[in-house]
């Protein structure tokens, strides 16, 4: 039987099928011509997903031929996913934004016309004069966000520092900022997670064998440790785990607070560490005690065996080096906060933190800053998508919070624009009908991407951006067990009218600097009388109001001068000519298989010195309300009414969320999603595979083709992120599948304002 | 310069990541279209049992493409001569020989080789004969890219390459020995 979602060959002994002829992959066209050119391999760092693994791209004629990995980066241990070796049609894509657009029809509907760069700002420019002259000078009026990427300080440093928006908003709160959160406040760092190094390692729910994470995902198969996966669907992680624990959905906490509950009660934890650095652990042990978390309580709620629960707590405190994987993915309930914080409390409890590996805090190399004269406004007002929220992210805010005060109106004020780069937010956020009634509220929306995505039709001005391998970005330092630096070279130029963000932001800067300045000068007080004083020539040099400040040299200029400067002429070769510099460059050993060995064993970070404390309460929690410890309460009960099934999330090997679903070589793994429903279940509901189906959630219902599978648990359903978009423009991405924030309800926990993605409750028919 | 190339697979490190697939179209041109490639992951078993206690030791993961035989089944089949071994030790194709009798698909017992319609003739993974080995590199575009590092390409007539070592140091098998087609291609228990 043909199957969907395994391998798309089986082995067809004897069997041979004619196959329909497809457009030959790009490096063919080009390999005609390989005798007569000749050959340049350029280091990069790639840009398919957000690991920055590096490579080196193979140039013939101007074309990129071939991506390869790049065996002197620790990070990415030499290798390339199948991600990164499909960039080369990321680059090629023929459905890449190519030109300046302004929108001709409607939002939504896809008509643009071409225009030229100064066209393009010339409109941007007047839409903002007027818009922040009639909010008088409040800048906070324009919006801009940015997903996750190299170039998103210097956006920041655009429309922040520059423009003075205090209103950015990033990937962290639809992300893991609850866990960044949970291990800062708990540790005081967040660390890194010395997986290499473990001989023992839980995970829960993430799945690192399907959603690389560089190098964790590469030492995971490098290395020898006993692996743990607790998951309500069998993933290839669990697959290959020596031990998979099938639970139900969001109760990873109770299995959490049942092995704190072993390690107390039958003193399993590190007595000495938990002396010298826990903080309230008498608290801790009072509060897990009283709530008799024992392992046939974790049963009744996970149902994982208290016999395995107890196994499993034991030889976890019992390894000598156990590390519970802190998990790096979406947010999934109103609990996450907590989770993420037992699980920091059980590594620290086994004494898994500074030393080898455990949670580690390490040496990074800290890259020194260029400085920038902040332009400074009196009328600008603050940032309110954290009103309510007990911590937050004072960088990247909380996105449903921002997006359900803007279309309330319950924002202080209107926000009127928003500048949206690298950050596909009409799929990457729960319910998506709001995301597209705040951008129609919107006076102006400015989309910087590489490709037509659904956001991207939204939008009034569309600025094509080149992609990751047309361009310089500034180098970035990695890691902490085994830093290193890496720069992002130019492997080719620009194509089409392209351009960098910084050629954007120059221009953009040029444009809007002296007429937004005139506006300030109109209702800004200050600024009149330091035009008074200097004149206005020097009030604006000196007030900082030249956006195009930071612009004024190119990009490998100042690579130049802030590498040589401080690392010397050395790094900077290095780092041009490898992409990668790290003390032992010169002298990785290899140790097999063209695997290597960065730092040597010794010369790792793995212990620093640093004084902290393990805060095991958190009293800004108890006086706002919540749980100043990891607390079960009957809500977080799997508990729902026959008909109805959880909707959980995630990804498949060969995407990464909506931003290779076009991708016409992955395209060819999978075309699109499908619905993961147990196999008996199914069975009893006359659904089989292929079946059409739709599920219906309390906001919205998406058609899907049935996957029966005995991988899933019974009231359970599971379909991948970044399906089902509805931009024509990505020719190979539009109407394939379904997309799961169509339906998820857009609901966010309290702690860091982060949407929780696996609280939806839905049903489903046959069609 | 002569060798005898090979294969050896520490193959119960594959994830099933895709990565040799697309490394190998993207290195080799080959023409887009599930059906059409060199090598492939073949999933072999499926999880038993319900969800609850799921039997998960039935699943391997398996590399599979050209076995490289000694004794080559397609190379037998071929009414045209067009298929021969040449100087590496790998079964290779005269293009212009080749006229589509699909004798050798059917004669090649591992399911290798499919249809290159661009160019007309039946094609199979050769080791990146003509693209990395014929530039000089000593990787293949699947071996290079692999996240688990499990695939070890070299040449057997050499005592001191690593897959000569590593298949004097560890048992190994080669699917359906029955048949007697001798590969070279080698699966490290």
């Amino acid at each position: 039987m043909k199957k969907i979602e395994t391998s798309r060959r089986r082995f067809l002994q004897g069997s041979v099928a004619l196959c329909v002829y497809a457009t030959s992959s790009f490096s063919f066209t080009s390999k005609q011509n390989s005798s007569i050119t000749t050959i340049e391999n350029i280091p990069y760092l790639c840009n398919m997903c957000r690991n920055k693994c590096a490579g080196f791209a193979r140039v013939q004629n101007n074309t990129i031929t071939k991506l390869n990995p790049n065996k002197y980066f620790p990070k990415s241990r030499n290798m390339l996913c199948p991600k990164g070796n499909a960039g080369i049609q990321a680059i090629y894509d023929k459905d890449r934004l190519k030109y300046p657009l302004i929108r001709i029809g409607n939002r939504g509907d896809g008509r643009y016309k071409r225009v030229t760069w100064d066209e393009a700002y010339e409109y941007i420019k007047d839409k903002l004069v007027t818009i922040i002259d009639e909010e008088k000078d409040n800048r906070s009026t324009i919006a801009y966000c940015n997903g996750e990427g190299f170039n998103k300080d210097e956006y920041i440093k655009f429309f922040g520092s520059k423009l003075g928006s205090a209103n950015f908003l990033d990937e962290g709160s639809i992300c893991l900022n609850t866990k960044l959160g949970a291990t800062q406040l708990t540790i005081g760092d967040i660390g890194e997670m010395d997986v290499a190094g473990s001989d023992y390692l839980i995970i829960s729910g993430a799945n690192r064998y399907e959603s690389l994470i560089t190098p964790d995902s590469i030492d995971m198969i490098h290395s020898k440790q006993k692996l743990v996966v607790l998951d309500p669907r069998c993933t290839v992680t669990a697959l290959k785990a020596d031990e998979y624990l099938p639970l139900n959905p969001g109760t990873d906490l109770a299995f959490c607070l049942s092995m704190i509950y072993i390690a107390i009660k039958e003193k399993l934890y590190n007595e000495t560490y938990v002396k010298e650095y826990f903080k309230d652990f008498d608290k801790l042990q009072k509060h897990i005690l009283k709530n008799n978390y024992t392992a046939s309580w974790a049963e009744s709620k996970t149902h994982i065996p208290a016999k395995k629960i107890e196994q499993i707590s034991r030889e976890f405190f019992g390894a000598k080096n156990p590390l519970y994987y802190l998990g790096r993915r979406s947010v999934w309930a109103q609990n996450d906060f907590q989770l993420r914080r037992a699980m920091v409390l059980i590594n620290a409890l086994a004494g898994s933190v500074n030393r080898k590996g455990g949670i580690i805090f390490g040496k990074p190399f800290v890259l020194k800053q260029e400085q920038i004269n902040e332009a400074f406004y009196n009328n600008s007002q603050g940032r309110f998508d954290l009103d309510g929220i007990v911590y937050g992210s004072q960088k990247g805010g909380s996105w449903l919070n921002f997006r359900e005060k803007v279309l309330t109106k319950k924002a202080p004020y209107p926000v009127r624009a928003m500048f949206i780069r690298k950050h596909n937010i009409m799929q990457n956020m729960p319910n998506i009908a709001k995301t597209k009634e705040m951008l129609n509220g919107m006076d102006l929306v400015v989309v910087l991407d590489t490709m037509p995505s659904d956001t991207a039709m939204m939008a009034d001005v569309i600025l094509p951006e080149c992609t990751y391998l047309e361009r310089e970005d500034m180098v970035v330092s990695f890691n902490r067990l085994e830093p290193s630096l890496a720069l992002r070279n130019k492997v080719v130029e620009p194509l089409y009218e392209s351009r960098s963000m910084q050629d954007i932001l120059h221009g953009l800067g040029r444009k809007l600097s002296k007429p937004l300045f005139a506006v300030s000068a109109k209702y800004d007080e200050d600024l009149q009388e330091s035009i008074e004083e200097l004149g206005a020539k020097n009030a604006f040099k000196e007030g900082g109001y030249d956006f195009t400040e930071l612009y004024q040299n190119s990009i490998e200029q100042r690579n130049k001068k802030l590498i040589v400067s401080q690392f010397g002429l050395d790094v900077y070769t290095s780092l041009k000519t490898k992409g990668v510099w790290h003390p032992y460059i010169g002298k990785q050993k290899e140790l097999y298989n063209d695997y290597y060995e960065y730092y040597p064993k010794e010369k790792r970070f793995y212990t620093v010195d640093r004084k902290y404390r393990v805060n095991c309460y958190l009293g800004k929690l108890e006086k706002s309300g919540f749980d100043p410890m990891p607390t079960w309460h009957s809500h977080y009960d799997f508990k729902l009414s026959e008909d109805s099934f959880r909707l959980i999330t995630g990804r498949y090997i060969t995407s990464t969320q909506t931003a290779t679903t076009n991708n016409i070589m992955l395209k060819e793994f999978q075309e699109k999603n499908h619905l993961w429903i147990n196999d008996r279940v199914a069975k009893k509901l006359d659904i089989k595979e292929g079946d059409t189906l739709v599920i219906n959630s309390p906001i919205e219902s998406v058609v899907i083709q049935a996957y029966p599978t005995n991988k899933i648990a019974p009231q359970v359903l599971w379909f991948a992120h970044g399906f089902g978009t509805e931009s024509e423009e990505l020719t190979n991405a539009y109407g394939k599948g379904a997309s799961d924030n169509m339906i998820i309800e857009d609901k966010f926990e309290k702690i860091y304002g982060c949407a929780t993605m696996h609280e939806t409750n839905v049903t489903i028919r046959k069609l | 310069m002569m060798a005898n190339y090979a294969m050896a697979f520490d193959y119960k490190l594959c994830i099933n990541c895709h990565a040799c697939e697309v490394a190998c179209k993207e290195e080799n041109g080959i023409d887009l279209g599930a059906k059409n490639h060199r090598l492939w992951i073949d999933e072999d078993g499926e999880t038993e049992g319900d969800f609850w206690n799921l039997a998960r030791d039935k699943i391997t993961f398996i590399q599979m493409q050209c076995q490289e035989c000694q004794d080559a089944p397609c190379l037998k089949a071929c009414p045209n001569g067009a298929i021969y071994i040449d100087d590496n030790g790998i079964v290779r194709l005269y293009k212009e020989k080749c006229d589509l009798t699909l004798a050798c698909m059917k004669a090649c017992p591992y399911d290798a080789r499919y249809i290159d319609e661009k160019n007309a003739i039946t094609d199979k993974c050769i080791f990146c004969a003509d693209t990395r080995l014929a530039r000089g590199e000593t990787t293949t575009a699947c071996q290079i890219t692999c996240p688990a590092k499990l695939r070890y390409f070299g040449d057997l007539d050499d005592e001191e390459s690593e897959i000569s070592k590593i298949l004097r140091e560890r048992k190994h098998f080669t699917l359906k020995p029955e048949l007697g087609t001798k590969p070279k291609l080698f699966y490290l228990e």
